[in-house]
């Protein structure tokens, strides 16, 4: 027979076993359904709240940042309302992703206590439903792009790369919540905290070139500002991203790598946590 | 193919009481800055751990169907997450050759806003089913169930027993080689466990193998060949399905000359209501069932008592339950006595050995103490009708009603 199993006490933590993760795709693929189906089931307007609540808060932003406190938009020769969105971009991935995996192992605790599978398909799910407010962000730009005249400058053959930085930085910090969440039910809070206070903390609707000299180095301590910098940089040009930022790209990689064998250890206890 | 379908080699599981579950961050912090002020000092010490599992050994051949018995708390649900990888082994090895499907509940993961459809979907693939898989068993899923004409409702607008058919029929549909399920899916009404069963039979029959945890003598009866039994984490007894449950229902050998479970006395202690004699006098036209016990507890001002009579598969016949009785007893010294008057136990059951239970309680609130099994009585079968067959309960049934039978001519 073809199959052999093995169960036994895991000898080292360094044992990813990620090809599982790949067996599991289906039920990865629906789970991801499901989540998306259940966030607009039942409600009256369905799919257009995933535009609504990105654009209100990209007007806020631009409102408070933009028209009161006059931030400008650095280098960057754009209206202000599309500097927030670009700002934007870089940031809502990582904040949908940890806004959703941070608790969703607790909420998934019935099938994990009653069925085997790889856990981490559960952040991993929210990660792919998260796609959707990237992609559109990313609609809202080229409407605005339109809208203003605006072509994308060369720059945007850098985007795909800043891209890729945001999701994986969004994959580490969602994965990283869900384990720690399940560890310390403490993140149940400190998520949104962290959330909020990285929302302004990271320079979405303000270049980072507002930030005075002396926070320079504290405020790029923050991964996700060099992430946002470049995004914007690749859509609408401008200030290139500080130096700092390819530092924080290398950090973002370790604290992904970290992330997953941290689940790893978490994921072999979890049934016995939860 | 290799002899065995799973193969459990010293397997143990150990959890720390008190420390998984309520760890804080703060907790952690500060184990972690202790070690590092060069403490070291051990963060769990020996009371606090808990071994659910010691040392288990068995081996499970295809085509097998094996039981699992235990009372509660002896390790077949830990056994069972081990088996099923919801959780690690603390040590040993566990071969599986086949592919193994576990069904710990039915309708794990079904989403109370999703439809029938969707569900059946979503439940087959979290229990390992591709989609071309369900796709192709969907009708035959529907079919079992007999919801098709909900099937695009919530199912949360689903009555329950809707719901536990539709989640059943998406199991009842896994195809693994080998099975492991556990009592849960003994949920639901009669006819719908009766069904359970009946599906489980057709499982075993089909030549998979199938491990099987309940509490359900009869229905281990049926279906298993074999049986282990667990207690306090370890296989106590490995053998034919009668012998088990014979071993289970009578658990110890260390009764004394009346009858009475010495073991089982002792675990009451350090309660504060005891059992200290149980004895059954059988007399002409009546029995009784006399009692004594000692409260310790000088708040307590009076006590529910309770007695229970089983077969040896473990059905409950009769439960006769303070709440149910209002039997009392207002203490005025530490000892009292009791008794329950039955009618003659030979009138009213059939031949084969009966367990009794005996407990104390405060009526509607609490149970003080409980004594499962304290005592073991045989009934003989009698020649009811005379017609020199004697009424057995295993050819019989349960009950030796004596029946007049009339003929009428028209």
């Amino acid at each position: 027979m073809a199959h052999q199993l093995i169960i036994q006490p895991q000898k080292s933590r360094f044992s990813l076993n990620l090809r599982e993760v790949w067996q599991y795709r289906e039920l990865l693929w629906t789970l991801t359904y499901r989540d998306f189906r259940v966030k607009y089931a039942q409600t009256a307007i369905g799919f257009a709240w995933a535009f609504i609540n990105p654009i209100f808060s990209i007007l806020i932003l631009s409102f408070v940042f933009g028209t009161i406190a006059k931030v400008g938009t650095g280098d960057a020769n754009v209206p202000h309302i599309l500097y927030t969105t670009a700002g934007m971009c870089g940031w809502t991935y990582f904040s949908a992703v940890l806004g959703g995996a941070g608790n969703s192992i607790i909420g998934a605790q019935n099938m994990v206590k009653k069925i085997y599978f790889p856990r981490l398909v559960i952040p991993l799910s929210k990660a792919i439903t998260s796609f959707i407010d990237l992609a559109i962000v990313l609609l809202c730009i080229a409407l605005l792009m339109l809208f203003f005249q605006i072509l994308p400058t060369e720059n945007i053959l850098y985007l795909p790369f800043f891209l890729l930085m945001a999701i994986i930085a969004g994959l580490a910090g969602g994965i990283w919540m869900s384990a720690l969440t399940v560890r310390f039910r403490d993140f149940v809070h400190i998520t949104p905290l962290l959330l909020r206070v990285g929302m302004y903390a990271t320079p979405i609707a303000f270049p980072a070139s507002a930030v005075p000299e002396k926070y320079q180095l504290l405020f790029y301590l923050n991964p996700m500002a060099g992430v946002v910098e470049g995004v914007r940089w690749s859509i609408i040009g401008g200030t290139p991203p500080s130096p700092y930022a390819y530092i924080s790209f290398v950090v973002i990689c370790f604290i992904f790598i970290g992330g997953i064998y941290y689940f790893n250890s978490v994921q072999r206890k979890m049934a016995d946590i939860l | 193919m290799s002899g065995f379908a799973i193969k459990v080699e010293n397997v143990s599981k150990k959890f720390e009481l008190g420390v998984i579950g309520t760890s804080t961050f703060y907790h952690t912090l500060w184990y972690y800055l202790d070690k590092l002020k060069g403490g070291g000092k051990k963060k769990v010490d020996e009371a606090n751990e808990f071994l659910a599992l010691q040392d288990i050994n068995f081996e499970v051949k295809h085509g097998e169907v094996v039981g699992i018995i235990g009372k509660n708390g002896a390790g077949k649900s830990t056994l069972l997450k081990v088996l099923s990888r919801i959780t690690e082994p603390t040590t040993g090895r566990i071969t599986v050759n086949g592919r193994i499907a576990s069904l710990l509940e039915v309708g794990t993961g079904f989403h109370p806003e999703l439809s029938g459809r969707e569900n059946i979907f979503l439940n087959g693939s979290i229990l390992g089913m591709t989609r071309v898989e369900i796709k192709r068993k969907f009708d035959e899923i529907v079919d079992f169930s007999g919801v098709e004409k909900f099937l695009d409702t919530p199912v949360k607008r689903y009555s329950s027993g809707m719901y536990v058919r539709l989640a059943f029929a998406v199991a009842a549909h896994l195809e693994p080689e080998i099975l492991v399920v556990d009592e849960v899916l003994s949920v639901g009404d009669m006819e719908f466990q009766a069904k359970c069963i009946g599906k489980m039979g057709e499982v075993a029959q089909s030549g998979r193998t199938v491990l099987f945890v309940s509490h359900n003598m009869p229905a281990v009866k049926n279906l298993c060949s074999r049986c282990i039994l667990l207690s306090s984490g370890r296989i106590i007894q490995e053998g034919s399905t009668t012998d088990i449950i014979e071993r289970y229902m009578n658990p110890s050998n260390t009764r004394n000359d009346k009858g009475i479970n010495l073991d089982i006395l002792e675990k009451g202690k350090g309660k504060d209501v005891v059992l200290k004699d149980c004895e059954i006098i059988r007399e002409d036209n009546h029995t009784k069932v006399l009692i004594q016990g000692m409260n310790r507890d000088k708040n307590l001002k009076m006590i529910g008592v309770g007695i229970k009579i089983k077969s040896q598969e473990g059905v409950v016949l009769t439960s006769i339950s303070p709440k149910l009785t209002n039997f009392i007893i207002k203490f005025s010294s530490d000892n009292f006595r009791c008794a329950f008057v039955l009618p003659e136990l030979d009138s009213i059951l059939s031949s084969g050995k009966y367990f009794l239970d005996i407990w104390f309680s405060v009526p509607r609130l609490q149970i003080l103490n409980y004594y499962d099994n304290i005592k073991q009585f045989e009934i003989k079968g009698k020649d009811i009708y005379n017609t020199g067959i004697i009424h057995t309960q295993k050819t019989h049934g349960y009950l030796p009603i004596k029946t007049e039978f009339k003929v009428y001519s028209n």
